[in-house]
């Protein structure tokens, strides 16, 4: 499916050309299509009047940006100091395993997303896992699969 | 409704107050992350089902009030109820219908929801006589858990924005700044630099616009309390950068909020908003002639971003990458105009100190360091969540007067402070007063207060090779020190947790980490290395381990070591059900067989297994 | 003017002047990969660091890249202590295991005592040292048509998406200023190809010579008030028949020319 261009300029539109909204931009439009489709880093540096080189440069420095389709539940996992010790990266093969797919990566139905995020501040509550942005506390390495799917 | 006058302000306060004190009996229910993650909402929702549906008259449907983190985050979803202080841990939305029925209607306590005491096994009713609370000393936390952060109105009424007002009436730019001078506040984000100086000299460049920015992208994993202020007490954030850019000059801020932080940007922003259309923010603020407004923006996931040249090229609309800070920021900061710069902690101290006043202030805590400091506590500690205490405090009696010691009668092994820049404390360290300047000349750093406890489960260098793995992933890249230097080290530690590494490999680590730090363009790079040489520092004799002995005695680095199970096995069956890769068989009360062919060395039957019959080899 | 002392040696410097650049002046041979004085610098190489103090530091010393300090009156420079030395080695012996096949990086880490590097080198490297030169000039030239990609350790320079650059021109200005010669191209039966893109060469109308790319000639001509038909011969021709203007003017000019 290609997004619409209409959308997208819609969206860049909101911005009226201002070229420090660049980081805002594109976390709109990841918001809006789950990833920042090619159409819209052109788009984008057109409408700011950007370098399309920069613009690209900008999406694949900040690793929130994605400029590949991501799947319906995005699942991240937590690598933060605390989870790292409480077993995150036992969690981390689990849903691996489970998914048969490394973090980064997205399950070819496009049903599952795997990230790792550098800690997301619930250290109290480690190791923490977010699915579709909805926290996970304490998880349990046995239940982390059961958690995701 | 727009307050155009001080003294209009100051009535509005009296109203404040009245609305917020008519809620006679009122249900604190804790909608910090940690408590969400617990559904502490769904609890919230059931207070206020079970109120409207008993038509209680004295307390109002509104009375269960939602509050940001109350900061002892291992028993959510909390609730308090006021004016008693009865604090229920754990409360789950089966207990609401009883708890408005005996609480709420009939004043009884239901003691097993109270906390017990894990020491004295007592259950304590009231909140603040709880250890937890009663060590702190809530400066930067003042309003947290006990305000409405969406409500302007709650603030106000706990006399919030009163310092905005003294300064208004009272006091010239120049005060405001010596004020914050003589508190000697020192920078809450992790170098500690003094605030005053850092504002005082802003206001002395010749150059306009002065822009004054709140660094929100708490990066530092472990690190949650300016998550939490933003989430819990965001107006807090921006009194103190309106006093900040009333003292220096300023027209317009910025919060920038790291992208992991969804809920601090709608807070915050509800804030801006709410604070703007009531004349304490925008132009002519409190009908006097000085304008100010802030602005958020979104980080994009980068550690780097927490860098102060970073932090302005990325709102900027840039790359994060830092530039070389021969000429500071003070000077020439975001789009080359003079800029402070200070974290939210920071900000949301500064009401206080021209409240109260600098002298009141720099009574607290140490000679060098004033005032009070958040830390949060996470990792093998039983009260996990975040304390403030006064500055010069033991860690001992951090980890075990506040946190309640290790879980499980573990052995405390470490204190990581400071993050990815920081260092880890050996128990040795223990009575080590905490301030900015013993945290260095330890070898770690304050950071922004995180404080990851390890206990004797955690290898060393694994940890070392964690925060390198951390550093090379989150550097930018741009010099070759900290690009090239800091993934050479992640690959010889890595070694070295294989049992492939060699007591040269030791040595080149200690050799390069000495030019990464010299010579490193920035911050992240600088002190990039400090988690490895604390270790190193602390400990020498667990590396020696893996090099020499091929072992790892806290039995974390899978391939030096090997579980098993002792002939003291109750046939308990628990470590068969936790084993993620069903290497584990037995029946009830015989002894359990463990096959290493399908073992990965996990260790969560070590973990789980109560009798002590799982031996790391 | 201010007055700093190098090496010893009282040196005469320009207000606002980087230490850099003094040095370079005076002669004194300092390594710097990611400089030109084409760019502004970047401070990325870390190899011109240098140890910097003041009369009343007490004893205090500093590490800072020459080439983005600026000179003030007093300051104490020193090029080559044991202490500047050391990370200069360090740092070539990282770069050699990044680009352990790139003669350059191999001559100065030699030049510096390093043969050889303490760690192990990276598989498949393109000896690039990431010093933005290329990105640098590109940027300067008014295209920015190529930019670094990616962070840390993978960081790359690439071109959007890796296609061909659109506003990339063919100028060849990072070809050319890469010190480690990274940067391919290649120009065949009147076309000239970089970055996976291809460009038309112009061929001079006098000797059939192919000169620059359409695409920089038509960015040049748009830039700057040259006349149409500049690029229409080579500078080879022009100079020729300069020579023989000149040539009606002083006898044996055109032999010369020829």
């Amino acid at each position: 499916m290609t997004p619409d261009v209409k959308q997208i300029q819609k969206i860049i539109d909101q911005h009226h050309g201002d070229k420090s909204a660049l980081i805002t931009v594109l976390q709109d439009l990841q918001r809006k299509f789950n990833y920042i489709p090619p159409e819209g880093v052109t788009a984008t540096a057109k409408a700011l009047d950007v370098p399309l080189s920069k613009v690209y440069s900008v999406a694949t420095f900040y690793s929130t940006f994605s400029l590949v389709p991501r799947g319906e539940k995005i699942i991240r996992i937590c690598q933060g100091t605390a989870c790292h010790i409480k077993g995150a990266d036992l969690i981390q093969e689990q849903i691996e395993a489970g998914l048969n797919i490394k973090a980064g990566e997205t399950s070819s139905d496009m049903k599952y997303t795997l990230e790792v995020v550098n800690c997301v501040g619930v250290c109290a509550m480690a190791p923490a896992v977010l699915v579709n942005d909805k926290m996970h506390g304490n998880v349990r390495c046995e239940k982390a699969l059961k958690l995701v799917k | 409704m727009r307050i155009d006058s001080i003294p209009k302000l100051e009535k509005w306060r009296k109203k404040c107050q009245r609305e917020y004190n008519s809620r006679k009996r009122k249900i604190f229910v804790c909608l910090g992350e940690a408590c969400l993650a617990n559904g502490s909402a769904e609890v919230y929702d059931e207070f206020k089902k079970e109120l409207k549906k008993r038509k209680l008259s004295d307390v109002q449907v509104e009375s269960a009030i939602k509050t940001g983190c109350h900061g002892f985050c291992a028993l959510g979803p909390l609730v308090i109820i006021e004016p008693e202080g009865t604090f229920y841990t754990k409360v789950k939305v089966k207990n609401v219908a009883e708890i408005v029925e005996k609480t709420i209607k009939n004043h009884e306590v239901i003691d097993r929801l109270l906390y017990k005491d894990k020491k004295t096994k007592e259950r304590i009713a009231e909140y603040g006589k709880i250890p937890f609370y009663e060590k702190q000393q809530r400066i930067s936390l003042r309003n947290v858990g006990t305000i409405d952060p969406y409500k302007i109105s709650d603030y106000i009424a706990v006399g919030g924005y009163t310092a905005l007002s003294k300064a208004l009436t009272d006091m010239s730019p120049k005060q405001v700044i010596d004020e914050v001078s003589k508190s000697k506040l020192r920078g809450r984000g992790g170098g500690g630099f003094s605030t005053g100086r850092k504002w005082a000299t802003c206001a002395k460049v010749d150059d306009e616009p002065r822009y004054v920015i709140c660094n929100g992208d708490e990066g530092d994993p472990g690190a949650f309390m300016d998550r939490t202020t933003m989430g819990s007490d965001p107006h807090s954030v921006l009194e103190g950068m309106i006093l900040c850019a009333f003292g220096i000059g300023s027209t317009q801020g910025y919060i920038y909020v790291r992208e992991e932080y969804p809920l601090a940007v709608v807070t915050l922003q509800n804030a801006i908003d709410e604070a703007r259309d009531s004349g304490i923010l925008g132009d002519n603020i409190l009908g006097t002639d000085f304008c100010f407004d802030i602005k958020i923006n979104r980080g994009g996931g980068a550690f780097v971003c927490g860098e102060s040249s970073a932090l302005m090229k990325s709102i900027a609309g840039e790359v994060g990458e830092p530039r070389a800070k021969y000429v500071r920021s003070v000077v020439k900061g975001l789009n080359d105009k003079p800029t402070v710069l200070n974290n939210v902690e920071t900000f949301a101290t500064i009401p206080v100190i021209i409240d109260k006043g600098a002298k009141w202030f720099a009574k607290i805590g140490t000679k060098t360091s004033t005032g009070t400091k958040v830390f949060s506590l996470a990792g093998k500690i039983n009260n996990t969540g975040l304390v403030e205490v006064p500055m010069g405090i033991s860690l001992r009696e951090i980890v075990y007067d506040i946190g309640g010691g290790i879980p499980k009668g573990r052995k405390f092994k470490a204190v990581q402070t400071g993050g990815p820049s920081g260092g880890c404390l050996p128990a040795e360290k223990l009575d080590l007063k905490v301030d900015f300047d013993s945290l260095t000349e330890a070898g770690s750093m304050m950071g922004s207060g995180g404080m990851i406890i390890m206990d004797d489960r955690t290898c060393m260098v694994e940890i070392a090779r964690y925060f390198l793995s951390f550093l090379v992933q989150e550097s930018c890249g741009k010099c070759v020190p900290c690009r090239e230097g800091l993934y050479q080290l992640h690959k010889i530690c890595a070694k070295i947790c294989e049992g492939q590494g060699t007591m040269e490999d030791i040595e080149l680590m200690e050799k390069m980490s000495l030019t990464i730090q010299k010579a490193s363009l920035c911050g992240l790079g600088q002190s990039g290395p400090n988690p490895l040489l604390s270790t190193l520092m602390y400990f020498k004799d667990e590396f020696i381990t893996h090099v020499k002995d091929k072992k790892c005695p806290a039995g974390v680095c899978r391939d030096l070591i090997k579980f098993v199970i002792t002939d003291d096995c109750t046939g308990c069956m628990a470590c068969i059900k936790v084993c993620p890769v069903d290497a584990i068989t037995g029946e009830k009360k015989k002894i359990h067989i463990l096959d290493q062919e399908l073992c990965t060395q996990c260790g969560s039957c070590f973990d789980i297994c109560k009798f002590d019959s799982i031996e790391i080899k | 003017m201010v007055l700093i002392q190098i090496n010893g040696k009282m040196v005469k410097a320009h207000e606002g002047e980087m230490v850099l650049s003094v040095l370079r002046r005076e002669g004194i041979e300092v390594p710097a990969l990611c400089d030109h004085q084409a760019l502004e610098p970047g401070g990325s190489c870390r190899l011109c660091m240098v140890e910097i103090t003041k009369a009343d530091w007490d004893g205090w010393t500093k590490n800072v890249t020459s080439c983005l300090y600026p000179v003030e009156e007093g300051l104490i420079v020193s090029t080559h202590s044991e202490g500047v030395l050391e990370i200069r080695r360090n740092i070539l012996d990282m770069l050699l295991a990044r680009c352990p096949n790139s003669d350059v990086i191999q001559k100065l880490a030699e030049e510096h005592g390093v043969m050889k590097t303490s760690f192990d080198t990276l598989p498949d490297s393109d000896n690039c040292i990431m010093c933005y030169a290329c990105t640098r000039v590109c940027e300067v030239l008014g295209k920015s048509a190529i930019s670094a990609v990616m962070r840390g350790h993978k960081k790359v320079i690439a071109s959007p998406f890796g296609d061909a650059p659109p506003d990339c021109i063919g100028c060849l200005s990072c070809a050319h200023i890469c010190p480690t010669n990274v940067i391919l191209w290649k120009d065949e039966n009147g076309k000239r190809t970089i970055w996976n893109k291809s460009f038309d060469l112009i061929t001079c109308k006098k000797c059939g010579k192919e000169t620059i790319s359409r695409e920089f000639a038509d960015y040049l001509l748009e830039q700057r008030d040259i006349p149409a038909d500049y690029f229409e011969t080579c500078d080879d021709c022009k100079r020729m028949e300069l020579a023989f203007k000149m040539g009606g003017l002083v006898d044996g000019a055109e032999e010369v020319a020829i």
